[in-house]
């Protein structure tokens, strides 16, 4: 613990004097999954070190920030090519992974023309994945709304951030007598069932109140091993604090994020603030980095690269943001499709500021039927 | 006017973000507690972990207080506790039998109303606050129209398509402090308002990790609610509480004091020891609030105050007095 709380400190302070600094690198582990550090000078971990934390992950939309904006990529990369030959792209990788908000469905709003994109994509044998960082449902669940939106998806399709945590902590041996505490919606709690782990919290300790007056002691359970964060609408007090005391008093705590997005498309007509708040909330009192599972940490990939038996060289990875899903195809060698049908623009992509280009980008995926026709 | 130090992420024990002082602190004894006293003429001292804990006095703090005064020493209270106003912290003070009055107490609250005036703040724009009373009465004290606050504990936001959740288009600065009431709806506002009003400006009262909310154990700060907005808008905030050093130009304006002649007295090193280092004080650790010894003694902390004790009461005992 001494160890993590060495790292989990010196991260934060290069993070905090990094604050401009151009360099950063990937790290490849013996674990399964790559993390990205933004630490200007770093060794190594020992193998058995299973809290590598992964920092902040800035976003790259100019007009937002007031500090410099930064990309994650160790390649300096050309432009991003409008996409002209859909055709190449296609014949040319095995698998697309898709995210979901913004690139097959907006809110409630299926996309146009998605539905008959994918069923071509299959017709030619193309291996349909899709990765979201939204944990606020289970993978069943968000197989229920592919089906309600006449989607011909399958659960064992389909990779949330509430799937990735609970995977996380399965791929850790994590042990079934130690509990999770969950600042985090429904999905998370699916999910960590399903996998056998017992949990507290979630949306029902979005009810509980505190009282600071003197003698009140708030008590917390010393069989906590981890708390994971994520987006939550029933956020509070009390739960800060259960998650601030399990992390900082039960010794090797794991402090785990389902994502770190800033804003999130909760409704299509407007942005939400995101998992990345909630997350913030505990580095905030915790002076912890957390270990991110979802975008842009390639731990999804590496999850199901391992599962299907795919090359990553052989994926398209095809999303609208750029310093989650475009960062998390190129951290995992992927191909990568930026379609601007979710929150990313063209000026936003072609702004000076921005430094994460995909190989690709075009309008939206209905565009592989119909690129001769689609401007950009 | 250059007036505050903008502030990185995560002010932290290790951070070398102020003048980060090598040399080992000193524990404070007879010989040395006299050099110090009479060394300055006055005595800065926090309130959390250093005079109370939550609403408990902390032992020998009146005869201490009385003590310094009667020496001639000036005394003044900095605190990053923005749930009360001045005038909220002289009654919680009277309640405690110590007789400080609003002018000697400078709390973040007081801090963010008077970033705003000294930058000349629109009177027609308006302020949403994540925080407690102490911010809502300043910035109303100071002529300013502030939004949110405890009112908006409550709310709740909606989401159904064709249901947008609105915020005003005059706020034109978010201050956000330590909040127990926080909630999603004060953050989802506080997000909009960063985001989408131009030139909004983002304010921390202070960016504390935890504290003693209570005299039992520690409760999650400013710092948190601080770094859930830093998460939503990827913007870093103006942080006009300790370390930085932006309530220094209204405490020298008080007295006609160098700030060499000044003591902090505090619990924290990554506010009140850096404050001090970063002001050119003299520094002082209590080991009664939030800082260990071993914490002090870390190998990775490299915040040294000058001096350090138990409690502020060793003054006292120390001079035999």
């Amino acid at each position: 613990m001494a160890t993590k709380a060495a790292v989990s400190v010196s991260v934060a302070a290069s993070v905090t004097a990094a604050s401009s600094s151009s360099s950063k690198f990937v790290i490849n582990t013996p674990h399964r999954f790559l993390c990205l550090k933004r630490l200007s000078s770093f060794s190594s971990f020992s193998a058995s070190a299973l809290a590598i934390k992964c920092t902040s992950i800035s976003n790259c939309s100019p007009n937002k920030s007031a500090r410099s904006m930064e990309g994650f990529t160790t390649r300096t990369k050309a432009s991003a090519q409008p996409l002209e030959n859909a055709d190449e792209l296609i014949a040319s990788v095995e698998t697309f992974i898709f995210d979901c908000d913004g690139v097959i469905w907006k809110g409630d709003k299926l996309i146009d023309g998605v539905p008959e994109t994918l069923d071509m994509l299959r017709s030619k044998g193309k291996r349909l994945v899709f990765v979201t960082n939204n944990s606020t449902k289970s993978r069943k669940q968000y197989g229920k709304k592919f089906e309600t939106l006449g989607l011909n998806v399958n659960e064992e399709e389909i990779f949330a951030s509430s799937f990735a945590a609970a995977a996380y902590l399965k791929s850790i041996n994590f042990p079934k007598d130690k509990k999770v505490y969950v600042i985090g919606e429904d999905g998370i709690l699916k999910e960590l069932e399903l996998a056998g782990f017992q949990y507290l919290g979630g949306p029902e300790d979005g009810g509980k109140k505190i009282e600071l007056k003197p003698g009140f002691l708030m008590e917390h359970d010393k069989d906590v091993g981890a708390v994971v964060v994520g987006f939550d609408r029933y956020f509070n007090y009390y739960k800060v604090q259960y998650g601030t005391l399990c992390i900082r008093e039960n010794p090797g705590c794991l402090f785990i994020a389902t994502n770190r997005d800033a804003v999130t498309h909760l409704t299509d007509a407007q942005e939400w603030a995101g998992g990345g708040s909630m997350v913030g909330a505990i580095c905030g009192s915790t002076q912890r980095e957390p270990l991110v599972v979802g975008k842009p940490s390639t731990f999804m990939m590496d999850y199901l690269a391992n599962k299907f038996g795919i090359l990553k060289s052989q994926i398209c990875m095809v999303g609208d943001r750029l310093d989650t899903d475009i960062l998390f195809g190129q951290n995992g060698g992927c191909k990568t499709l930026l379609v601007l049908s979710g929150v990313t623009n063209l000026s936003m992509l072609q702004s000076p500021s921005n430094s994460i280009q995909p190989d690709f980008y075009t309008n939206k995926i209905s565009d592989f039927l119909s690129i001769k026709t689609a401007t950009v | 006017m250059e007036q505050v130090s903008m502030e990185a992420t995560n002010p932290n024990p290790s951070s070398m973000s102020g003048v980060a002082d090598a040399s080992a602190a000193e524990l404070l004894c007879c010989a040395n507690a006299r050099a110090l006293l009479d060394s300055v003429d006055a005595f800065l001292f926090d309130c959390d972990g250093v005079i109370w804990k939550g609403d408990k006095l902390i032992d020998g703090v009146p005869q201490t207080l009385d003590m310094l005064r009667s020496k001639g020493k000036k005394l003044v209270f900095v605190t990053n506790n923005s749930t009360k106003s001045r005038i909220q912290y002289a009654n919680k003070f009277q309640s405690l039998g110590l007789s400080v009055n609003q002018y000697e107490i400078f709390s973040s609250s007081f801090a963010a109303a008077m970033y705003l005036k000294v930058n000349q703040f629109p009177p027609h724009k308006k302020v949403y606050v994540i925080g407690g009373e102490g911010i809502v009465q300043e910035l109303q004290l100071a002529g300013f129209t502030a939004l949110g606050g405890p009112e908006d504990a409550e709310k709740r936001a909606q989401w159904k398509s064709n249901c947008l959740f609105e915020h005003d288009k005059y706020v034109g600065a978010v201050v956000v402090g330590l909040d127990p009431d926080i909630n999603y709806y004060k953050l989802q506002y506080a997000t909009l308002c960063i985001r989408e009003n131009p030139g909004c400006l983002f304010i921390a009262t202070n960016r504390d990790s935890v504290g003693h909310m209570t005299d039992l154990q520690e409760w999650p700060g400013a710092g948190c609610m601080v770094a859930a907005v830093c998460g939503s808008t990827e913007q870093e905030p103006i942080v006009v509480g300790k370390p930085s050093t932006f309530m220094m130009d209204f405490l020298l304006q008080k007295f006609n004091v160098s700030t060499s002649r000044m003591c902090i007295v505090g619990d924290r090193l990554d506010t009140d020891i850096l404050f001090g280092q970063n002001a050119g004080c003299k520094t002082l650790l209590v080991l009664s609030g939030v800082t260990t010894q071993s914490t002090l003694d870390d190998p990775s902390n490299s915040i040294k105050p000058d001096y350090y004790t138990n409690k502020v009461s060793d003054i006292l005992s120390l001079l035999g007095e």
